[in-house]
């Protein structure tokens, strides 16, 4: 194929869904190393970090990922924080006056905890991210949305609970979340444990539409299959493993999934990276009991892995999808009798 | 001028008051001559009072300075007609102001970021069916 041709087609693939592979040619080391060489700065004095962070680098992108790579790095998630804010928000939802009161109280509170001690909720980092990104004049935007988790509980999902942002590099506007990039909390302990996650920058839209749900809908960033708030109720949970380990989650897209005994339920993704088929595993839980079983049929054909699995027996399975140790996504199926 | 009677006398005097005063207000006037590059000295201030710790930078270079316990500032750098400051602080609306021909000092005040506060976290925790104990 002549190169022009292949330039054109990749430019048109490429429209169509604003991500990292795009900037493959781009070796992200320096950026990182100079983010990580500035570990101790504080906020005090947000155009000198951003001069630090971004002054030797030559593309936008770059230095994009020096700032989102700093902020991964450095701020830290605030449970109690959080759980304040939710108890709150929550406790005031009916009562719009008191709510916006909360916000307000809320909001200097944050940000004066994140200037003094970098700890912070999502939407800080997110914030953080723009402020520093518009210092460097690169242009990004804070989207405000839904995030669902496994322990976000469904059915109460009523008030937007998570924030993330869009940063338009070289014409085209890609998604990011600094939130669950850096890190993971400890439910149990109210601690934060710092781990890079990179699979939540210029993620797949496709991908990010599973667990993000913008409440503006520019920010979906797909052509097509937007998703309803319904059906993204529906949608499986899927975990900060999936991003480092997918490109796309095709099928299924419920969660819920109700069959007759010996019955099967079928799974597509598209890997980013091919595996072999001994790494993946699933994770049955029928409330009484767990266990670790292959699917019934495994085909893998270059990144794109197909599973089906069949279920002998009656009874309601939470089933958890592994690759090696990465917990991906999780599903349920109730399997009915004859 | 023995001739002069009194009336024109008056009108000398007044044409003097008038010329004097011409002449004071082209060298005290503030626009005069600020062509030349000069001190810029400032008040950043919130809804609350004076903001320490707001940075101003010039735009395009790295050379700044902030406000100090009063709020106050003097940008170390003279300026001329045309240049941008930057004023930014965490949690405020960055704001870019561009020094005109009046301009010696500034005085701001910064606008909160009323940007809505929340977040849920994600985890490696297994999602896990609530079932009906037995």
């Amino acid at each position: 194929m002549p190169k022009s041709i292949l330039y054109v087609f990749c430019f048109i693939v490429g429209g169509l869904n604003a991500q990292i592979s795009d900037f493959e040619t781009i070796d992200f080391r320096k950026a990182d190393s100079i983010a990580l060489s500035y570990n101790k700065e504080r906020l005090t004095n947000l155009p000198e970090l951003t001069y630090k962070l971004t002054s030797q680098l030559n593309t936008d992108v770059e230095r994009f990922r020096a700032i989102y790579r700093w902020v991964c790095a450095n701020i830290a998630n605030d449970y109690p924080l959080y759980l304040k804010n939710n108890r709150k928000r929550q406790h005031f939802k009916d009562d719009s006056l008191k709510l916006e009161a909360w916000t307000n109280k809320f909001r200097q509170q944050l940000f004066r905890k994140l200037l003094r001690k970098k700890r912070t909720i999502c939407t800080g980092y997110a914030y953080l991210v723009k402020a520093l990104a518009d210092l460097a004049n690169i242009e990004c935007e804070i989207v405000h949305g839904f995030g669902r988790v496994s322990t976000t509980n469904i059915e109460t999902l009523e008030l937007p609970n998570h924030s993330w942002n869009a940063v338009k590099l070289n014409g085209k506007w890609y998604l990011c979340d600094p939130t669950w990039a850096s890190g993971i909390p400890n439910p149990k302990t109210k601690s934060f444990t710092f781990n890079y996650n990179d699979g939540f920058f210029l993620a797949n839209p496709k991908l990010f539409a599973v667990n993000h749900f913008p409440l503006d809908d520019q920010w979906w960033l797909i052509d097509e299959n937007i998703p309803s708030f319904e059906s993204f109720l529906a949608a499986p949970v899927i975990y900060g493993n999936a991003y480092k380990n997918l490109e796309l989650h095709n099928a299924p897209q419920q969660m819920h999934h109700e069959i007759k005994k010996n019955g099967k339920v079928a799974f597509s993704y598209e890997l980013k990276q091919t595996v072999q088929p001994d790494r993946v595993k699933f994770y049955l839980d029928n409330g009484n009991g767990s266990w670790r079983t292959s699917p019934t049929s495994i085909s893998i054909e270059n990144t794109s892995l197909k599973l089906e699995h069949q279920f002998k027996r009656k009874g309601f399975y939470d089933v958890h999808l592994y690759l090696d140790d990465d917990l991906i996504s999780t599903y349920t199926v109730e399997v009915l009798g004859d | 001028m023995k001739t002069l009677d009194l009336t024109t006398k008056t009108t000398f005097k007044t044409f003097g008051f008038i010329a004097i005063l011409m002449i004071a207000l082209l060298a005290f006037d503030t626009s005069y001559g600020q062509t030349e590059e000069r001190t810029i000295t400032g008040l950043v201030v919130n809804e609350d009072g004076p903001l320490p710790g707001v940075n101003i930078t010039l735009k395009g270079e790295r050379v700044g300075t902030s406000t100090n316990f009063d709020g106050e500032f003097t940008f170390p750098k003279k300026l001329k007609t045309g240049d941008v400051l930057v004023f930014s602080y965490l949690g405020y609306m960055t704001q870019n102001i561009t020094i005109d021909a009046k301009t010696n000092f500034i005085r701001l005040e910064l606008e909160p970021d009323m940007v809505e506060m929340m977040g849920d976290l994600d985890t490696n925790t297994p999602y896990k069916t609530k079932r009906k104990k037995n």
